[in-house]
């Protein structure tokens, strides 16, 4: 069987949305500049790559028109007869596309293929310029369009995770990230950004390495009167795109490209979306089960900090070993810019094996309607 | 001489004031300050003063993104960027040495012709101009500015025996249509205007209230309201402008007074105010003034001094047997009354009022220009000499007489001629200090109702609105209800304007001279008629409402409207179907019925959807302007000034703002006439809707308000009936609607509300406490 393997990430520096050194920087721009770096920093040959797999949670405006097919085009890397596709996941779309091209390589379908992600949050409103519910579909149901944030009290409320375990959480997601940064751990996956006016962007820009608990217990909660959850112990909105290679085992020793890591497993799962952070745990267990491995095997976990209740939530009832999560630190800390997520995690999770030289690792988010998605992955 | 370019010297309240303003008018501008000793930031005065107004409250920016147009420099790196300034205000430190430093280095630098002024407000001009060069004199005027530039109306322009006439013309020009100051020439004479007859009347309602036993609120009652003077009175004043400005007021006018002026005699800091002084008691900036608000456990109490122990004690209303006499007769009836009110009322204005006829022409060429300096600097509703024609010039001579007090020559004058003004052919004259009647001149693009007053009556008029015509086949609906409040009375003058418009004019202007525009429907009416359950009678004026307005936007003719002030809830819907708005800057429009617990139902709501769709930067789809609408309405959002108004889509972009309230009707009609030629009705509203979806998603984001807190039982209810009507009811995106569909939705909830009793708590208590109840 042919095997897939992650062979190569990078990514845009992801910076506040709105307030940000990208917020000026068009999305689709700021995808084409990443997926340009990623073909010159993985080497391979773009006449090869059969696909761009673009994930963009709120693919409109100008990450509308089928993104993925401008982006293509726009990066100058590509050539004409590589086609494009906008996948939409919500947060989970970027490693859907990871997915997705897994599956056209087991299908014989292609052999090298772009999984990107982008997500300008100052740019495209979440919910988009048009939110149109289903009106019955609310009236009988209405937690399917329920807004994060009360998710994320939801999951504190019914999994019991208080205030402080959050803030404790933020605080160490913070520190985590800001010594990766500043030990130049996050720079080989960053691409600086020409936005366009003469400046380039270099670093992240979410950063608080100065977080404290006592000045996250100061926060107000920032979704419901008298809830646990503030701005603090959420992702903050952000612009930022993430890019990884996928291709066969096979076409990466043929092309003398360098495999980070191989695709072990994949899963989806839904869940109850008015608990929608519990997501992973559905899809994780699926897919160590497809993989054929427990938690204890697992070197390195990459789980998308939407909220840090969702994320404890998570760790808990999965049995993670927290000193293995998100040891770069997480969303809390770097962003969420919702479709360029699950490339980062994804991506990441496979350059911390090498790094690390661990064998097993672990990438899965939530996803707002109540779903989970998770990859296992293996070193080579 | 045209002014493209002005340079503030000095980042104090009154220099980064100044510059905001000039901003506010569109003009690039410098403000330029001293570089503080070991600052990191040269210009940290400069930029940290512009970063302080944008978080002073009131705002002196119209649009925060005014302060883009103000440069931050300073006076040492800066200078030369002088050289392509027009104007160059001189707002630094009152210390002569300072100023004339600074003119010599300005003068090095300065182009020629630039005109330099100065701020100050105490220091004559002669000496400013001292020892320069004569070029700089002819170049160089005082324009005296009063705090807070942007909304203080007054600015005293002094030009001096050297100064160019077309310096003192372009900036007086200049500060009149693109400032919109009330532009008064003034002698150089100490306090000018404004503060020589203001601060001689604070002294003597001050010191007299303390002689002849009245309290701080008796004082205030008779030296305010009654007298056409804002209810802050006197000591509210001095709290307001801070007690310890009096030692330097006066001893700057102790120093540059003649000795023999009657200020003199009033020229005392009382013990009481000393003591209040060094004791921190400063006013309203420091622990308190005369009045202070003490904390009783969760209550703020109001206390008031005791002028005579120095004590505090609660503040009680006034019972002031004069102040009750004024209310039915008037200033007559206020100083005839037999009581200490009445007395004092007396004294007051005999002082002051003999002060100021004997001040001209020593610091005004006329009557006129005090009686404009103390309206709009001072707030007053009449000038000084307005106020002698009131209570009768014989009133005055005879109280002086019999008190053995000089009658001013131009007093005498008056009483013999019966008056300081007269009507003559449908105009205002005024009494020349020479003795003859000279017409009361307004420049060139000002326009007032007041005058068109005098000139004829009213083509119709009943208890709410008149009719009045402008000329040129213009004409213009005038409110004139209590705070402008709509009622039945305002929509039927407006339906006979339309009526009289049609048959033989061209067009037609909704302005008023009031404070405010409008404040909104008659609320009381309003509730009355939903206490006794007149649900038909209210429907009735809901419809009546609907159907005026939508015949104003569907009129053959133009309708202008021209808001000053508050244009609020029905005030602002009137405006809203209008053609074309030529708003005054100082023009604070939102819909608000949600803080009474309704919705707008004039077809308000219709109108800014139509607004914020025809919005061309929005993006396409049903949902946008319905969001918009939804935010703004159901935040009951309201501008602070027109610019900001246009930001939220209540002006349009081709609606025009003018800085001069005096010009906006002139600026209305001519707006008018040029919409007349080849007038056509705007094309029929049509409106894509989202339905119940778009009902669906505003009510999670008003789910979202609730979680948080951030919405009251009844704000739901009112958000979700407000959400019914935005999204147009049972609408389809592909089945465009007309405005009538969404009226008659705006018809349906507002029914369905003004039932509900917390609606009705709602407006009982914004009836009695003038503020919002949050239930």
């Amino acid at each position: 069987m042919n095997d897939v393997v992650i062979a190569g990430y990078v990514r845009s520096p992801f910076t506040f949305a709105s307030k940000g050194a990208l917020a000026r920087v068009r999305p689709d721009e700021l995808a084409a500049q990443v997926v340009r770096a990623l073909i010159e920093r993985t080497g391979v040959d773009s006449a090869e790559v059969e696909d761009l797999m673009l994930g963009c949670a709120f693919p409109e405006g100008e990450q509308g028109l089928n993104v993925a097919r401008v982006v293509a085009i726009l990066s100058d890397a590509l050539p004409i007869t590589t086609a494009g596709v906008t996948i939409n996941r919500f947060c989970g779309s970027s490693m859907q596309a990871i997915h997705s091209a897994a599956g056209a390589i087991r299908m014989d379908a292609g052999a090298a293929f772009v999984c990107a992600g982008i997500e300008s949050m100052s740019r495209v409103p979440m919910m988009g310029y048009n939110p149109m519910p289903h009106p019955e579909l609310y009236a009988r149901f209405p937690a399917v369009y329920m807004g994060m944030g009360e998710t994320a009290e939801n999951v504190a409320r019914r999994f019991q995770v208080t205030r402080e375990a959050q803030e404790a959480f933020a605080v160490r997601s913070q520190a985590r990230a800001a010594q990766a940064r500043d030990a130049g751990r996050l720079s080989d996956e960053i691409v600086a950004i020409d936005s366009g006016d003469g400046t380039r962007v270099e670093q992240d820009g979410c950063l608080r390495p100065e977080t404290t608990t006592e000045g996250l217990a100061g926060l107000r909660p920032a979704f419901m009167e008298g809830g646990t959850v503030t701005a603090g112990t959420s992702s903050p909105l952000t612009d930022g795109a993430a890019a990884v290679l996928v291709c066969s085992a096979d076409h990466a020793r043929a092309r003398g490209l360098t495999p980070l890591a191989r695709i072990r497993s994949i899963a989806v799962s839904g869940c109850e979306p008015d608990i929608m952070g519990i997501g992973p745990v559905a899809a994780s267990r699926k897919a160590l089960e497809r993989a054929g491995i427990g938690v204890d095997a697992l070197d390195v976990i990459e789980l998308n900090e939407a909220f840090a209740s969702q994320a404890i939530a998570c760790i808990r009832e999965l049995g993670l070993d927290e000193d293995k999560v998100n040891i770069d630190g997480g969303a809390i800390a770097l962003g969420h810019p919702l479709g360029a997520t699950g490339a980062r995690i994804t991506g990441k999770a496979a350059a911390l094996l090498v790094r690390g030289g661990g064998r097993y690792a672990l990438a899965t988010q939530c996803i707002g309607g109540g779903q989970g998605i998770a990859t296992v992955l293996e070193a080579m | 001489m045209e002014i493209r370019k002005v340079a503030v010297l000095g980042a104090g309240v009154m220099g980064s004031g100044i510059a905001a303003q000039v901003a506010n008018a569109g003009v690039p501008v410098l403000l330029l300050d001293v570089v503080p000793a070991g600052a990191t930031d040269r210009n940290a005065l400069a930029a940290g003063a512009v970063e302080r107004m944008l978080g002073t409250e009131p705002a002196p920016f119209m649009d925060r993104r005014n302060a883009r147009l103000v440069t931050p420099g300073n006076l040492e790196d800066d200078l030369d960027a002088l050289a392509d300034v027009d104007w160059i205000v001189e707002a630094v430190v009152e210390r002569l040495d300072v100023k004339r430093d600074l003119y010599r280095r300005v003068d090095a630098v300065r182009k020629p012709g630039s005109v330099v002024s100065s701020n100050t407000s105490t220091i004559p001009m002669s000496s400013l101009v001292e020892g320069m060069p004569d070029a700089f004199r002819a170049d160089f005027l005082i324009t005296h500015f009063f705090n807070p530039p942007r909304y203080m109306r007054l600015l005293e322009l002094v030009a001096g025996p050297d100064s160019r006439a077309q310096a003192a013309d372009a900036v007086g020009r200049f500060c009149d249509e693109r400032l919109g100051k009330g532009v008064v020439r003034a002698n150089d004479t100490p306090g000018f205007i404004g503060n020589r007859i203001g601060v001689y009347w604070l002294q003597v309602a001050a010191l007299e209230a303390m002689e002849m036993g009245l309290s701080v609120e008796a004082a205030d009652a008779v030296a305010g309201r009654p007298m056409g003077i804002p209810r802050t009175g006197v000591f509210g004043l001095l709290d307001l402008v801070g007690i310890d400005l009096m030692p330097h007021i006066l001893a700057s006018m102790d120093a540059t007074l003649a000795a023999d002026d009657p200020f003199r005699e009033y020229a005392r800091l009382p013990p009481l105010v000393e003591r209040m002084i060094a004791d921190g008691y400063t006013g309203r900036k420091g622990k308190g003034g005369f009045y202070r608000m003490r904390r009783d456990g969760g209550r703020r109490v109001k206390e008031a001094i005791d002028l005579a122990t120095g004590e505090y004690r609660t503040s009680v209303e006034p019972s002031v047997e004069a102040v009750r006499a004024a209310r039915e007769g008037g200033l007559a009836a206020l100083v005839a009354s037999d009581d200490v009110g009445g007395r004092y009322a007396a004294r007051v204005l005999s002082r002051t009022l003999a002060y100021a006829a004997s001040l001209v022409p020593e610091i005004a060429d006329d009557v006129v220009a005090v009686d404009e300096a103390m309206r709009l600097g001072f707030n007053w509703r009449h000038g000084p000499f307005e106020l002698i024609d009131t209570l009768g010039p014989a009133w005055l001579a005879d109280d002086l007489r019999a008190q053995s007090r000089p009658v001013p020559p131009l007093l005498e004058r008056a009483v013999a001629a019966g008056g300081f003004y007269r009507l003559s052919g449908g105009r205002r004259e005024h009494l020349a200090v020479d003795g003859t009647w000279r017409p009361v001149e307004r420049a060139p693009g000002v326009l007032l109702l007041e005058d068109v007053k005098l000139a004829h009556g009213p083509l119709a008029r009943n208890g709410s609105a008149s009719l009045w015509d402008l000329g040129d086949g213009v004409l213009c609906v005038e409110f004139h209800s209590k705070m402008n409040a709509i009622d039945a009375d305002t929509l039927a003058m407006l339906r006979t304007a339309m009526e009289r418009v049609a048959s033989g004019h061209r067009a037609l202007v909704i302005h008023n001279e009031g404070d405010n525009f409008s404040v909104g429907v008659n609320l009381g009416l309003a509730l009355f008629a939903a206490n006794i359950a007149a649900w038909d009678e209210i429907e009735r004026l809901v419809e009546a409402g609907q159907r005026t307005y939508a015949a104003l936007a569907a009129a053959p003719f133009p309708v202008v409207g021209a808001p000053a002030g508050m244009a609020l809830g029905g005030g602002c819907e009137v405006l809203l179907h209008c053609d074309a708005i030529v708003a005054h800057a100082e023009t604070y429009m939102g819909l608000v019925e949600v803080g009474v617990g309704l919705i707008p139902a004039w077809g308000g709501c219709t109108a800014m959807l139509a607004r914020w769709a025809a919005e061309p930067k929005a993006p396409r789809g049903p949902m946008p302007a319905v969001g918009q609408c939804f935010e703004s309405i159901g935040m009951a959002k309201v501008s602070r000034s027109a610019a900001e108004a246009r930001a939220l889509h209540f002006l349009r972009p081709q609606d025009q703002i003018v800085m001069n309230r005096d010009r906006v009707l002139a600026a209305a009609k001519q707006r008018a006439l040029e919409l007349a030629t080849d007038y056509r009705s705007p094309e029929p509203t049509s409106l894509t809707l989202p339905g119940p979806s778009g009902a669906a998603a505003l009510d999670l984001a008003l789910h979202g308000l609730r979680l948080k807190g951030q919405a009251t039982a009844h704000d739901a209810v009112v958000a979700t009936a407000l959400a019914r009507v935005l999204s147009g009811g049972d609408a389809d995106p592909t089945r465009p609607v007309d405005a009538e569909t969404v009226r008659a939705l705006e018809r349906e909830s507002f029914m369905g509300l003004i039932r509900q009793p917390a609606t009705i708590a709602r407006m009982e208590h914004m009836l009695e406490t003038g503020k919002p109840l949050r239930n």
